[in-house]
């Protein structure tokens, strides 16, 4: 059971910039040594903040951004695929089952051509099926499984919610039958009410289907609602992941802490007391040295400064990556110096 | 009492299109005591951005407003009906006594202008201090909303301002002319919960000592119930309900806003199913007749909420739901 899907080591992703004439080009280090497991079934979610670099990771694991380092290997029953070296007929076959959920269901979706015409395609591209009665039956019964009504099928997206549309997407990214999904803030653009409609059909696909999903979002409440396992960037590197209880149960990185206290408490009389981050995430061009979240952590010490922490084990799958995560938790935080 | 700041009777705005005239607002009433925080809930469509233009007629040309509806402002003994200013007169709610933050801080500075100009520019317009003071009040607010180096940033543009940053000056800007009432149209959905938290802080902090009354618009419940005085929950162009922000957050009369709370993933009860209001929000060309929501409503009565307009049941003081079922049974336990 406990079997890896994707297993990534020190995986990087580097987008160099253009530089001038002279000295070395800088580079955008959007993902930097991103090592971890992403098990078969499981509902896994990666947050961060705009720029923590958790899209270019989720790209990366599909192929859709350049791995710079590392390694990345899928492997599900079948096929084991060593994803940096992919290409041709196999990554062709990665990409049936590998797949992406957009952010936008508005610009996801061609307004020139039918449902139909949306769903069937990856079908049609791959060479899934032979004839048109066999793709119509592959479209229909995807499209009842997503809650599409049959008979929007021949309109076109135009026409529907911003609710249908994402389903669409759904349904689309389903087709090929795939066993990794990335959804990349999937629920981000839609109405409240309909965002619970659409966070439901995901979990029920994935668990009739034994998916594996990547669930991309900036929102901490939404993915404590759906995920088994959550993991935590920040500027490219993973500082914190755990089961999801877990993590909301005790999360032990000052930026995990500061991100869930952030979330606006529903009880007017709950003001909370909300850990204030200074300041903003810095540039990925010039990353601050050490620990990268120093700059706006308020018990960094001199070591936080020159060495960057390693991602380490508290046990139950709980990984950290802080220098002082032990001492905050035995000692009162009050005895801790706190900078001015 | 004392009079209320800006008092909203009645407004209907309707935009003429291609399709014919498309309801965006009906029959919203409500008041903003001077000083006082009113929240504006509602789901896209719902009608609360045309609502927050119509009180500065910054709607396009197409909108249609009814004559019987009134926005009337009280700036001491002043009172100004707004749906009936002239163009030249219009200075007074853009920027004078009522300002606007807006969602998308980058779309809302000019490009090529840096943000110091843009500030001195309308300080020169709505009052009557000269260039110098009006530098000086500028640099002072930038430092007041937390900007370091506020005089070097004073001369930059806006794509050298972060985010946060941008929000920051936006909220500067338009707290410099002092207005009376402040319109904050989603000012966080932009920024990462790190910054929102920063900016709602600010915000919080500027309200009371300004003492000036805001009309604050979101989708995000918790961002109302941290922020707002009195809530308002917008739906389909309708006001359904409103009333204090704990009223409203803790007993939801009308069954859309207690399926808003139901939908919302919860911190505190990470069990809690997530339930989903059925189906979609109707298309405002095809609006639903009586209660707007019965087509999505999980104890509608059937034929009498497909036919009867709901009006306001007072279920607690100052409570208002517009919902035939909390008419005949009062409001839920």
């Amino acid at each position: 059971m406990s079997e890896a899907l994707i297993t990534t080591d020190d995986l990087s992703v580097h987008f160099p910039l253009r530089g001038n004439l002279f000295g070395p080009r800088p580079v955008v280090r959007a993902v930097e040594g991103v090592t971890v497991d992403i098990e078969r079934g499981s509902f896994f979610g990666l947050v961060g903040e705009s720029g923590s670099g958790k899209t270019t990771f989720g790209r990366a694991l599909l192929r859709a951004a350049p791995i710079t380092r590392g390694s990345a290997t899928y492997s599900d029953s079948e096929v084991t695929y060593d994803l940096p070296s992919l290409e041709g007929a196999e990554l062709k076959e990665y990409r049936k089952r590998a797949q992406l959920i957009f952010q936008d269901p508005y610009a996801a979706l061609s307004p020139r051509m039918t449902v139909r015409d949306i769903i069937a395609e990856p079908l049609e591209v791959m060479g899934l099926t032979k004839t048109r009665a066999e793709t119509d039956e592959r479209v229909r019964a995807i499209a009842a499984k997503c809650r599409i009504n049959l008979e929007h099928l021949r309109r076109f997206p135009h026409a529907f919610s911003g609710g249908q549309r994402q389903r669409i997407s759904i349904a689309r990214a389903l087709v090929s039958e795939p066993h990794f999904i990335v959804a990349d803030e999937s629920v981000a653009a839609l109405d409240v009410s309909i965002q619970a409609d659409v966070l439901n059909l995901l979990k029920s696909i994935q668990q009739d289907m034994g998916l594996t999903f990547l669930f991309i979002s900036h929102d901490l409440s939404v993915v404590a609602h759906v995920c088994d396992h959550v993991a935590v960037m920040y500027l490219g590197r993973l500082v914190e992941t755990a089961p999801t209880r877990e993590l909301f149960a005790g999360p032990r990185h000052p930026y995990t802490k500061a991100l869930l206290s952030a979330i606006p408490s529903l009880d007017p009389d709950d003001q909370g007391n909300v850990v204030k981050l200074e300041g903003e995430i810095p540039s990925p061009i010039h990353p601050p040295p050490g620990c990268k979240f120093q700059t706006r952590c308020r018990f960094a010490i001199d070591i936080c400064r020159k060495e960057e922490p390693k991602l380490g084990g508290l046990g139950f799958e709980h990984d950290v990556a802080c220098h002082r995560w032990q001492e905050l938790l035995d000692g009162p935080q009050a005895s801790v110096a706190d900078p001015a | 009492m004392t009079k209320p700041l800006i008092s909203v009777k009645d407004l209907t705005v309707r935009f003429k299109t291609d399709e014919g005239l498309v309801t965006a607002v009906e029959g919203v009433t409500f008041d903003i005591a001077p000083g006082e925080v009113l929240g504006l809930v509602g789901e896209s469509g719902s009608g609360k951005s045309v609502t927050a233009k119509a009180l500065m007629l910054l709607n396009p040309d197409n909108a249609v407003y009814d004559p019987e509806g009134s926005i009337t402002l009280n700036i001491g003994e002043e009172q100004i009906d707004v749906l009936s200013l002239a163009p030249k007169e219009r200075m007074v709610i853009r920027g004078g006594a009522v300002s606007m933050i807006f969602q998308e801080p980058m779309a809302s500075f000019a490009p090529a202008i840096s943000i110091g100009e843009q500030m001195v520019e309308q300080l020169l317009i709505h009052s009557d201090m000269n260039k110098a003071s009006a530098k000086e009040l500028s640099i002072e607010m930038l430092a007041r909303v937390g900007i370091p180096d506020p005089a070097q940033r004073f001369g930059q543009y806006a794509f050298e301002f972060s985010g946060g940053m941008r929000q920051r000056a936006m909220i500067a800007m338009a707290l410099s002319t002092k207005p009376k009432l402040l319109i904050a149209d989603e000012p966080t959905t932009a920024l990462d919960v790190t910054i929102q938290a920063q900016v709602i802080d600010l915000m919080k902090n500027l309200v009371s000592e300004f003492h000036m009354a805001i009309l604050f618009i979101t989708h995000d419940l918790g961002v109302i119930a941290q922020t707002v005085d009195r809530v308002a929950v917008m739906y389909l162009g309708k006001l359904i309900e409103k009333g204090t922000v704990r009223q409203i957050l803790r007993k939801p009369g009308h069954p859309y806003t207690q399926g808003l709370l139901h939908a919302l993933p919860r911190l505190d009860d990470l069990d809690a199913p997530l339930t989903a209001i059925k189906g979609d929000i109707p298309s405002p060309l095809d609006r639903p007749t009586g209660c707007v929501f019965h087509t999505r409503c999980p104890v509608s009565l059937g034929a009498e909420c497909q036919s009867r307009i709901p009006v306001y049941t007072n279920t607690e003081d100052g409570h208002q739901v517009a919902c035939l079922l909390v008419e005949k049974e009062g409001a839920p336990a």
